[in-house]
């Protein structure tokens, strides 16, 4: 949003002034749908997830939206959950990585109130899982198998759990199945919630640093799969179905086809803007190569799309609509 | 429990009087009483321990609560059903939320039309105006850290979001304070409401709040408004209160009508008192701000936890500098509005050139600028001050992390997990009855009814076994935070220099965000309850250190003289005198301090505290409103025990 503004010119703000003033005595006049809020058809509203790699993804769309097809771009950061109720009442156009969340589909979607819909795969595959750094696996080649683990719960107790074993768990707003896992393969562990991603990663270096046992729940495309040498626990594979009872999970995580969420009345425009984000997708690689320069090379995430975009033109080129004029 | 006893006592001046000849018993101290309840209890809890817990003399059956929260999560997918559909919402709250959120979006396009030139030059002629040349300086400085921090549109993101909620809060909360200050029934009436306002932990009514009035900014704007708001009608019911009576009757004899009465007396005569309950709402709305980023308001907030979301501590600590920036100056220059020092002196003649000088020099300065085509700050003239915190972060972290580590350990080991044991494993009648005894020997039998009654409530609402854990956390921040507070508000009142040098401290200890302090916090003392400790006490530090310190030197130096005349060493001094004349202020530091402490509950949950403060962070991210509510209702029920257990038994506040 920043940078696109310091390039509109006084026109163009006092036009847009104008607009918004329109807008609200339109709105004053009859019943109010929440999507009616002030807003100018020439800017895509994007959510912004809380980790760097959808972060990545974001801001390279953001980017290539604005220097090559002459958009205003929105980025609004809230979580998971919130994205969607965000695209519910309009005030949000995309999610560009969706975890799974069939339930929220089920509300959200054609079968419930038919305002959001599946955007398909944005090419990126997601993993959840348990991890635990690779000099445990060294020390202790049979940990990362169900029976190994459960030998060596006792490897994890801290301070804070007493006598059973810690497992560190995910930020609140994330996808979990660990508490149903716990109790199906009978562990003897107990969840320490991290309440945010930040101290989770905070308490995973520290305890790296020191090689102090640690066992947490974890994903991949992430920056710190790069930084950390990490070891993911085998569980039974994921089936369908195996995961319904939540307080029984005797599988592990199902692996994730990421794929975009439209609201449904931005779909419905066939806009451009649209187009180049349905036609959008790209690699795990793609989206590390961006993550990790933001978080781990601490650039500006505009500065990191920039780079990115300079070095990939063959594979960005093509997501743009054809009859799109590339914009100064 | 027994933190609660110990620092009141005021070191062992309470505890010693007690044993004293000319108490007729014992038992008569409230203090003596209170061990004697908290002996009680962990008897009780041994006993039961030692029957094998029992299942009649365990924790507060769930099935009620369970039931509450279904109910609740039921409302909620109604509305999600309803949205748009329903006249309620149709005409309602949509109408606000796109009202709302447009106005955020039109102050934001203001103050990006003026360009950052023109927003200074208004910023620091304005408070040149109001609070003279130091405020002025002050201002130019904040707008100074926005530019060279990189952040300049983001503060001004932030700054239209505490204009529109400051607007909301004072456009409700005025009439509403004058309201409460003329009639004595509406006072009573809604000083519960506030008081409830002020507990309920602000991420507890987020999501509500996101239902009805759609996320990002209309949210935004509600919520920061709603949390500023009871300031606005305390002070202004206080300011109006404060008009002598004489005055009232001479103008209301003279045949003025009531409306005649609050224009042209109360009103005039409240107005500085007024003008300072504005100050705390427009305090109180920087603070929010930044929670409000998390349903998407945007700005200097989401420049914190965009650094978070990285774990770059020095990004987060430069957008933590902005925001102490910009909550000094906005108190500064409302402050001086209040108090109406150091205004610059212009004669009448001269006030309307003056300010025809301003508005020319603006409109120069404006046109000037969007001719040359400047915006917000050019990012690229910024100055990165991360790597040198990170750096410094870093070496503190490698320095003292072996010893932080193993302090964290051990208070765990031996305060958390055996107060935490203690409070979750009693039966949660015995936990009601020593609640209502604590609150009936420390303040009388009306706390003591609203104590039991409020953990009852608690049971109720189904989240007895975290509800208990939470307490056990909060009584030890409390503790810690009112040792240290007692300490350092003693030394600070023995030295104008320590004083002065601490001042500015405080002032940015409590206006920074403390998202920033978080994650140094785990990486010192481990992820878990402690960090989230350490966090509380020095959110709520400042506060209480304040209050010890004008306390003793409230106490009137004749009486020193007299102590220190008769022999007195300085301990007797300080023990015998100054500690047991400022009682006051020490009840209400003890107050308030429980209070900060609380309020950082939700906060302590992102570093891995659980319990209720996660519950309500978990309701948030995955729209479970039932689980959050009720967990923000249950931490609304602590503070309302040990709200009424500390304010002793003097009169209640205004």
């Amino acid at each position: 949003m920043r940078r696109s503004r310091r390039a509109a010119s006084t026109e163009h703000a006092l036009v847009r002034l104008l607009a918004v003033g329109l807008a609200l005595m339109m709105v004053s006049a009859c019943a109010v749908r929440t999507d009616q809020i002030a807003r100018d058809p020439n800017t895509v509203r994007i959510a912004l997830n809380g980790w760097v790699g959808y972060e990545a993804s974001a801001e390279v769309l953001a980017y290539v939206l604005r220097e090559e097809m002459g958009y205003e771009v929105q980025l609004m950061r809230v979580s998971e959950q919130p994205s969607w109720q965000a695209l519910d009442q309009g005030v949000l156009d995309v999610i560009v990585e969706n975890w799974g969340h069939e339930d929220l589909m089920e509300l959200y979607g054609p079968e419930g109130n038919g305002t959001v819909v599946d955007g398909g795969p944005n090419g990126n595959e997601g993993v959840i899982g348990w991890y635990v750094p690779a000099y445990m696996e060294e020390e202790y080649p049979e940990i990362t198998t169900v029976e190994g683990l459960k030998e060596h719960t006792d490897l994890f107790r801290t301070a804070e759990t007493g006598d059973q074993g810690e497992f560190l768990g995910g930020a609140p707003g994330f996808v979990t199945q660990d508490q149903g896992m716990i109790d199906a393969f009978d562990l003897d562990l107990e969840i320490v919630y991290a309440g945010s991603e930040a101290s989770q990663i905070t308490e995973v270096r520290r305890r790296y640093a020191n090689e102090e046992p640690v066992l947490f729940y974890f994903y991949d495309p992430q920056w710190l799969q790069e930084e950390l040498d990490l070891v993911r626990v085998d569980f039974p594979d994921y089936e369908e179905g195996c995961a319904d009872d939540p307080s029984e999970v005797p599988c592990d995580y199902p692996a994730y086809e990421l794929n975009k969420i439209f609201r449904a009345g931005f779909a419905e425009t066939g806009d451009p803007a649209y187009q180049f984000l349905d036609n959008w997708t790209w690699t795990n690689a793609d989206q590390n190569r961006v993550a990790q320069m933001i978080a781990d090379e601490g650039m500006d995430p505009t500065d990191a799309a920039e780079v990115w975009v300079e070095e990939n033109p063959d594979v960005w080129r093509p997501w743009i609509p054809k009859d799109v004029e590339p914009a100064g | 429990m027994a933190a609660l006893t110990r620092p009141a006592t005021g070191g062992s001046g309470g505890v010693g009087g007690a044993a004293g000849p000319r108490q007729p018993s014992v038992l008569a101290n409230p203090w003596v009483r209170a061990l004697a309840v908290i002996a009680v209890f962990v008897a009780g809890y041994g006993l039961f321990r030692y029957l094998g817990s029992p299942a009649w003399a365990g924790p507060f059956p769930t099935g009620i609560g369970d039931r509450f929260m279904a109910w609740l999560d039921g409302v909620y997918a109604w509305i999600v059903e309803n949205r748009n559909d329903s006249p309620l919402f149709l005409y309602g709250f949509n109408y606000v939320s796109v009202g709302l959120g447009s106005a955020v979006v039109l102050i934001n396009r203001v103050l990006d039309l003026l360009t950052w030139a023109g927003v200074t030059v208004i910023g620091v002629l304005g408070a040149w105006r109001v609070a003279g040349w130091r405020v002025a300086l002050l201002v130019l400085a904040t707008f100074a850290v926005f530019a060279l921090t990189g952040l300049w549109d983001e503060s001004m993101t932030t700054l239209a979001l505490i204009i529109t909620s400051v607007l909301i809060a004072l456009v409700f909360g005025v009439p509403l304070g004058i309201l409460a200050g003329r009639s004595e029934a509406f006072h009573r009436g809604i000083r519960p409401v506030l008081d409830f306002m002020q507990i309920m932990p602000a991420f507890a009514y987020l999501l509500p709040f996101v239902l009805l009035f759609g996320i990002g900014n209309p949210a935004a704007a509600v919520v920061t408004a709603v949390y500023a708001i009871p300031p606005a009608v305390r002070i202004t019911a206080l300011g109006i209160r404060e008009v002598p009576k004489g005055a009232v009757e001479a103008t209301t004899s003279l045949g003025s009508t009531p409306w005649q009465v609050l224009t042209k007396v109360q009103l005039p005569m409240a107005k500085r008192t007024i003008l300072l309950g504005v100050n705390q709402t427009i305090m109180l709305a920087v603070s929010m701000v930044v929670i409000a980023s998390v349903i998407g308001a945007g700005g200097l907030g989401d420049a914190i936890y965009q650094a978070l979301s990285k774990v770059n501590v020095g990004e987060a600590f430069q957008a933590g500098l902005a925001i102490v920036m910009l909550a000094i100056a906005m108190d500064r220059v409302t402050g001086a509005v209040g108090h109406g020092a150091r205004t610059p002196h212009i004669p009448p003649r001269f006030r309307l050139p003056v300010l025809g000088t301003g508005l020319v020099a603006v409109i120069v300065v404006v046109t000037a600028a969007r001719a040359v085509g400047a915006g917000g700050w050019p990012r690229e003239l910024s100055v990165d001050i991360s790597a040198p915190v990170n750096a410094f972060y870093e070496a503190v972290q490698a320095g003292i992390g072996t010893y932080t580590a193993a302090l964290s350990e051990w208070t765990l080991d031996w305060v958390l997990t055996p107060l935490s044991a203690l409070l979750t494993g009693s039966p949660w009648w015995l936990v009601v009855v020593v609640a209502a005894a604590l609150g009936w020997t420390l303040a009388g039998w009306r706390a003591g009814l609203v104590s039991g009654a409020s953990f009852v409530v608690i049971g109720l609402l189904g989240v007895w076994v975290n509800a208990m854990d939470t307490l056990s956390q909060v009584l030890v921040a409390s503790a810690v935070t009112l040792a240290l507070g007692v300490a350092v508000g003693v030394l600070m009142s023995r030295s104008d220099v320590f004083a002065m040098l601490l001042r500015p401290v405080l002032d940015a200890m409590q206006t920074l965000p403390p998202f920033v302090y978080l994650i140094p916090a785990v990486a010192l003392f481990t992820i878990g309850r402690v960090p989230a400790l350490v966090a509380a006490v020095i959110f709520a530090l400042p506060p209480v250190i304040r209050l010890v310190n004008d306390g003793i030197r409230g106490v009137p130096a004749a009486t020193k003289e007299a102590a220190l005349s008769q022999g007195s060493t300085k301990w007797q001094l300080l023990s015998k005198v100054e500690l047991p004349m400022a009682r006051g202020s020490l009840l209400l530091a003890v107050n308030q301090g429980i209070i900060l402490v609380l309020s950082m509950v939700v906060m302590g949950a992102l570093v891995g505290a659980g319990s209720l403060g996660f519950d309500v962070v978990f309701g948030l991210a995955q729209n479970e409103l039932g689980l959050g509510l009720a967990s923000g209702l249950a931490i609304v029920c602590l503070g309302l025990f040990l709200d009424r257990v500390t304010q002793g038994r003097r009169a209640p506040r205004a």
